[in-house]
């Protein structure tokens, strides 16, 4: 009897010395798991700050993680501070891919070769955007005679909506160079959000922006279709697209627009659309760009030498 | 004694598990406070961390178009440290004004990240540019001072939390050690109370026995003992009465043996010099030219002469049975031949057929009774001591029943009669030696009738009739 006692405290006394040694190995065993991870290629995208820089960053960065966990690929994104630095970012090689905008498209398909890949279609169908020139509703401004003295606030050299349009309008309304002696002041906000709020908060008196980011932002603060005025429209140009630079593997451009294309098609690409603002994306090619090459040769500009550099 | 042991395991495994749950409860407390206290400590470096957040992107932000102003990826890293640090805040337990409070804090965060895009985003002029900066700058220390605010209002009460907990902690290290040393006085207090319970009976009745051996024989146990026990002290007592009661009788037995030795021996001696006596007496009687008076002298001293001999007979055949001169045979025959004799001594002695007295002797004898190993004699001289005595009981007149029966290895005679019965209190005394309640019995014929019977491994008893006289039963067991 006492040699059974003995011999199950001893059996207990092992159990108990065995088990922190137990779990200790599963931690080993995890640690080892961990390690084991294969080295994915790394591209980095560009991004024009269409809003505020982290809210822009904010709401590519699902899309972009979901296209790097499906595509195998370790996906950087790339915030930029202006619409210019994009360009100059794929001169020196930074950046492999951009979500453009449709001049900055344009620009770099003219100086680099960038291949077009997709780009979103809106909830409404439309996977375009058009310029707007807007006003607050209390500012007395109907024309481009009541602008004369006034404050504008552009978005960017390197924008169609808040730029390239607001300029052509100027032109077709007689009045070539606005922003050396017709307006009081011109600056350029950098993003479409900050000169659509910055007419709203009295910043300035005139403002120039795409609509898709003036409807969105109408979405949360209502001020914004309530008391501003939209006193001029451009016609439409493809929306922001995804394009690589043309060292960018084919297989790899395929690869990317494949999934692009199919997250309509995926439950969790569908909830990650839906976030993002978008039914789906659809496919995008240098020819979709047109409307924007006749638009700059309208307005007169040649964009082998054009100057985005906002001064 | 099963129910309280049993419930007295359950108290000991009760107070177990409420020990063991205790100081669980306990050490999940302490492990609680500690947490609490690191999540508060948390809370401060989080504070630290966050201002650290926001001083480093106001740094960032007056070393804008400097010579030492950073590269917009490291803006945007800072900015979005910052978001993030202040993002945990709302992890925190507050209260409505503090949650208020961290609601404005979030609304400023949001505004200052807002200004800080626009900020690196803008190109205006010089003024535009420099109020910009200014501006956001001010939303950044507003930010600040939001914190310090909310940091101010969290100080006391993360103070008090923590000082809280340190009490709570204390109070449960106390208890902890309350229970290490109190837990074994009750487990052994309990025990001991147990074993008290159980052993002051134990010890009760262990110095109860050795009073019994050292031969106290009257000494009984008093005591109130609980549960089993104390049926085990009735059982106790019981038993010492018994040893008592058959101490006396074997004591009692002892002392009629050596007397029945010593009148056995002396009736011996006596028997043959009475009947010398005896003779001398009749002769005398017979020769002596007397007066009729004085021959009725000596026919009363030769009357009291045979009652002394008879009295030395029944001493002498109580004292030194005979040994039993067994054959099989048939007790409704002997019982047959002795109710003869005794239907015979019923008659007067002057030789007409008037007897003494008017007795019906019936006979319900069973059929085919089975044989029994007997000694025919000494079975006669039992039937005729009962009968004799059934006609002593009755008076002028009565029933004699004398019914006999077979029985599971045993022949039943039962000996029954309708006269004045027995005193009950004499009842258990009547086959005990010299115990008499006739004026010229010697108290021996049913001292001998028992000790016959039982000679032939059989037994008797006597019961008083409900209606009347009383019955003898006598079992004698069957020949196999």
């Amino acid at each position: 009897m006492i040699t059974r006692l003995l011999k199950l405290s001893f059996l207990c006394a092992v159990f108990f010395l065995i088990l922190p040694l137990l779990s200790g190995c599963d931690d080993q065993q995890k640690e080892k798991e961990t390690r084991v991870e294969p080295a994915a290629p790394r591209i980095v995208i560009g991004l024009l700050p269409e809003q505020d820089l982290f809210s822009q960053k904010k709401r590519y960065q699902p899309l972009v993680d979901y296209v790097s966990r499906k595509a195998g690929v370790t996906i950087e994104l790339k915030i930029l501070s202006r619409y210019g630095n994009i360009i100059d970012n794929f001169i020196s090689e930074k950046l492999d891919g951009a979500f453009f905008g449709s001049f900055t498209g344009a620009l770099a398909i003219k100086k680099m070769g960038v291949v077009p890949i997709a780009r979103p279609e809106w909830p409404d169908g439309t996977s375009t955007y058009y310029g707007m020139i807007f006003v607050r509703k209390d500012s007395g401004i109907k024309n481009v005679a009541d602008m004369k003295g006034k404050r504008f606030a552009w978005v960017d050299k390197a924008t169609t909506a808040g730029w390239l349009f607001p300029l052509h309008f100027f032109k077709t309304q007689g009045i070539p160079d606005p922003h050396t002696s017709y307006l009081k002041e011109c600056y350029f906000t950098g993003t479409h959000e900050d000169a659509i709020l910055d007419v709203l908060n009295g910043r300035a008196d005139i403002g120039a922006a795409k609509d898709t980011v003036f409807y969105r932002l109408a979405e949360t603060d209502k001020r914004v279709v309530d008391e501003l005025e939209i006193l001029a429209e451009s016609p439409r140009v493809p929306a922001n697209s995804l394009a690589f630079a043309a060292h960018i593997p084919s297989s790899l451009r395929n690869t990317v627009k494949k999934i692009l294309l199919g997250m309509s098609d995926d439950p969790e690409g569908r909830a990650l659309l839906l976030e993002f603002g978008a039914r789906r994306f659809i496919e995008t090619t240098e020819g979709d760009y047109d409307p924007v090459f006749e638009y700059v040769e309208h307005v007169g500009i040649d964009l082998n030498s054009y100057d985005y550099i906002n001064n | 004694m099963k129910k309280k042991i049993l419930a007295g395991l359950i108290v000991l495994t009760v107070l177990m598990i409420a020990g063991g749950y205790n100081i669980t409860h306990l050490n999940n407390n302490v492990i609680t406070e500690l947490q609490n206290i690191i999540s508060l400590h948390e809370v401060e470096h989080l504070r630290k961390n966050l201002l650290n957040q926001i001083k480093i992107v106001q740094s960032d932000l007056l070393l804008k178009d400097s010579p030492h102003a950073r590269d917009v990826d490291t803006f945007v890293l800072h900015v979005e440290e910052m978001t993030r640090t202040s993002a945990i805040c709302s992890t925190c337990h507050l209260d409505p004004k503090g949650k208020a409070m961290l609601h404005d804090f979030y609304s400023g965060v949001d505004r200052y990240t807002k200004q800080l895009s626009r900020v690196y985003t803008i190109r205006a002029n010089e003024e535009r540019l420099t109020q910009e900066k200014e501006q956001t700058f001010q939303t950044g220390q507003k930010v600040i001072d939001e914190i310090n605010n909310l940091v101010v209002r969290l100080d006391s009460k993360i103070a008090a939390k923590i000082t809280q907990a340190s009490t709570n902690i204390s109070q449960a290290k106390q208890l902890l050690t309350l229970f290490l040393y109190t837990s074994p006085f009750v487990v052994f207090g309990l025990a001991f109370f147990f074993l008290r319970h159980y052993t002051s009976s134990v010890a009760t009745l262990i110095g109860a026995t050795r009073r019994l051996k050292e031969g106290n024989l009257d000494y009984r146990i008093d005591n109130d003992l609980r549960d089993e026990f104390q049926e085990l002290a009735a059982s106790f007592n019981e038993m010492a009465d018994s040893i008592k009661d058959n101490c006396e009788k074997m004591q009692q037995a002892e002392r009629l043996a050596v007397a029945g030795e010593i009148s056995a021996g002396l009736a011996h001696e006596v028997k043959n010099p009475l009947a010398g006596i005896k003779v001398s007496i009749d002769v005398l009687r017979n020769e002596l030219p007397l007066a009729q008076e004085d021959k009725e002298i000596f026919l009363r001293i030769i009357n009291e002469i045979n009652r002394i001999e008879l009295l030395l007979k029944e001493l002498l055949s109580y004292a030194r049975p005979s040994p039993p001169q067994t054959i099989s045979l048939d007790v409704g025959n002997v019982l047959d031949t002795t109710i003869k004799n005794a239907q015979y001594s019923l008659k007067k002695p002057t030789g007409n057929d008037q007897p003494i007295k008017n007795i019906d002797f019936v006979r319900e004898f069973a059929p085919d009774l089975p044989r029994v190993v007997a000694d025919p004699a000494q079975l006669q001289q039992v039937f005729l001591n009962l009968l004799i005595n059934a006609i002593d009981g009755i008076g002028e007149s009565g029933t004699i029943t004398i019914r006999t029966e077979a029985l599971a290895g045993f022949v039943q005679i039962v000996i029954s009669d309708t006269g004045t019965g027995i005193n009950p209190e004499n009842l258990s005394k009547i086959f005990t030696p010299f115990f008499t309640t006739k004026s010229k019995g010697t108290g021996l014929g049913l001292s001998i009738t028992r000790r016959l019977v039982e000679q032939h491994d059989g037994t008797i008893g006597v019961v008083n009739n409900p209606e009347g006289g009383v019955s003898f039963t006598i079992r004698l067991p069957v020949l196999a």
